[in-house]
Parts: structure tokens; sequence; C-alpha cells
């Protein structure tokens, strides 16, 4: 009886996860479908950054463990952490080609600036470094995996500090994330 | 998977090199905004990243291009650098702890204008700038 209920809350469990992954996406991917002409951009930006936001959040689960030394699966860990640094570049790449149409002619940032300039003032000028912060980040995070292999379970001072890496990596990610929603909600490309 | 010793050397370079990375995209933010030629100069470093130049609608990164290419540049030579000077050294994470997480307290301050102009203010007077 307990262990159909442990197979139970687990099918449940994946199956939740998969839903709000599935339903998040719908964020960035039906954009694709906007009436711009620049919705193929739209739709690859935000495809791009929910699955990054995704694998990141993750990720922060993890990282509490190393914080608190708790031993978890390296092995797992190092290839999530590789999929999220492959995530985050496509994020940083794709928000090139977006920021490309944002400054392009007639586009957001002309909008924002005659109409609620602080946006792109104080706001996009935050946004569009901060966003750069998480990729090398968290490529600094996979690097110290990969690197040191399994031998970095015998340093607890190392553990904690990777932990804490993938917690201001996703912080970051997060601010970029939001900001760049607002930024969407304001004038979309 | 090697098991080498672990030493914390090349954390602390994996760590530093990004935070170098993310000055230098501040340091050349607040200068390309100083002047038309100074902006020119910045953007001309990232020239050779697709989407750096061109107008119209699907316009361009601008000098925001040479930005990066120079954080970039800071961020992946500082990393060789260092990596390779303390791979074999055991430096303090717990001394570095602070220094990391307060300089990224500051370079993202450094990026909220109305918080950082001010400052910014201060310095180009000092510099006559």
């Amino acid at each position: 009886m307990i262990e159909q209920h442990g197979t139970l809350s687990k099918t449940l469990v994946r199956t939740q996860a998969a839903l709000a992954l599935f339903v998040l996406l719908w964020l960035g991917g039906l954009d694709f479908f906007f009436p711009s002409h620049f919705s193929l951009q739209a739709g690859v930006h935000g495809l791009s950054t929910i699955s990054a936001m995704v694998a990141a959040t993750f990720l922060t689960h993890r990282a509490y463990h190393l914080i608190r030394g708790v031993h978890i699966n390296m092995r797992s860990l190092r290839y999530w952490a590789l999929a999220a640094t492959v995530l985050n570049f496509f994020g940083a790449v794709s928000g090139n080609w977006v920021y490309m149409r944002y400054r392009g002619e007639g586009g957001a940032k002309d909008w924002i600036l005659a109409h609620a300039p602080s946006f792109h003032n104080v706001m996009m000028e935050f946004k569009e470094f901060v966003s750069l912060f998480p990729f090398p980040l968290m490529l600094a995070v996979t690097f110290v995996l990969f690197y040191y292999g399994d031998a970095l379970a015998t340093r607890r001072d190392l553990l904690s500090f990777v932990g804490l890496l993938m917690l201001i990596a996703w912080l970051f990610l997060l601010l970029g994330f939001v900001s760049g929603l607002t930024l969407a909600k304001l004038h979309f490309l | 998977m090697n098991n080498i010793p672990v030493y914390s050397g090349p954390i602390i370079a994996a760590t530093l090199a990004p935070l170098l990375g993310f000055y230098t995209l501040m340091v050349t933010h607040h200068v390309s905004r100083i002047s038309k030629p100074l902006e020119q100069l910045i953007h001309s470093y990232g020239h050779w990243i697709p989407g750096s130049l061109g107008s119209g609608p699907l316009g361009s990164t601008g000098s925001y291009s040479g930005k990066e290419a120079l954080a970039l540049l800071v961020w992946l030579v500082s990393w060789a650098v260092f990596h390779s000077l303390w791979r074999k050294q055991d430096l303090s994470v717990e001394a570095w702890l602070p220094i990391f997480s307060g300089g990224l307290v500051i370079v993202s301050l450094g990026f909220i204008h109305p918080v950082v102009d001010p400052v910014i203010g201060l310095i180009r007077d000092m510099l006559g700038v």
C-alpha cells in the first residue's frame, strides 16, 4: 500500500512538472503566432529564456542540498548544470537578436522612449547587462563540476560555494526574465 | 572523471573571471556615454558580431556588441591566466566569498542609472571629461 502511494506521488510530481513546463512554454511559444514581422525572434527568445528559467529553478533545489552538505547524485547534477548553461547561452544569443529589433526603426525602444521613458532608461539599461550574467556564472558551475569530478564532494566549502553560485545565477536570470516580460508587455516586437 | 587533488584555486579563477567581465561591461557602458567618438570606438570592437551593424526595422545591437566583445575578451583571457596561475593553489574560499558577493552587488548597482549616475558625474568632474 505504502509502495503504491510512493509510485503515485512520484507520478503526480512528474506529471505536474511536465504540465507546468508545457503551459509555461506557451508564454513564449505563442509569440510565434503574434501579428508581427518579428514573431520568430520573439518566439525563439521566449522559448529559450523560459526553458533556461525552468532548468535553473530546478537546479536551485539541488543547490540547497549542496549548501547543506547533503549527498546528491553528482553525475546527474553535472548534466543538469550543462543543460542549464546551454539554455542560458541560447537565451543570451537570442536576446541579442531580439535587441536588434528592439532598437530598430519603429521598434519598442522608440515607443517606450516616447511614452514611458523610464522603462528604457532605467529598466532596459539594467536588464540588457544583467541578463548576460547567468551564462558565465552557470558555465563556471558546470566547469567546476566537471573539472573536480566526484572529488568535489570532499570539500564542503567548495560544494557550498557551487550551490551559492547556482542561486546567484538563478537570481540574475529571474531579474532579466521579469524585466524582459515587463518590456514585452509595454510593447511587443 | 579524474579525481584530481581538490585545490580551490580553479573555482576562484572561474568566478573572478566573469566578475571582471561584468566590470568590463559596466566601465565600457559608462565610457560609451561620454561622447560619440568613444561610443564608436567601443562599437568597433564588436563589428565582428553578427547584427552589430545595420539600420532599418531590423536594427542592430550597436555599441552593445563592442561592450560584449570586450567583456568576453577580459572574461576568457583572465580565466585562462588565473586558472594556470592558481590551479595547484589552495586559496581561501571564505575570504573570497564576501569579495565576490560584494563585487556582484556593486556591479549590479552600476547598471541602475538613477543610483550610479551621480557617482559617474563625480568621476567625470574629477577627471575633467
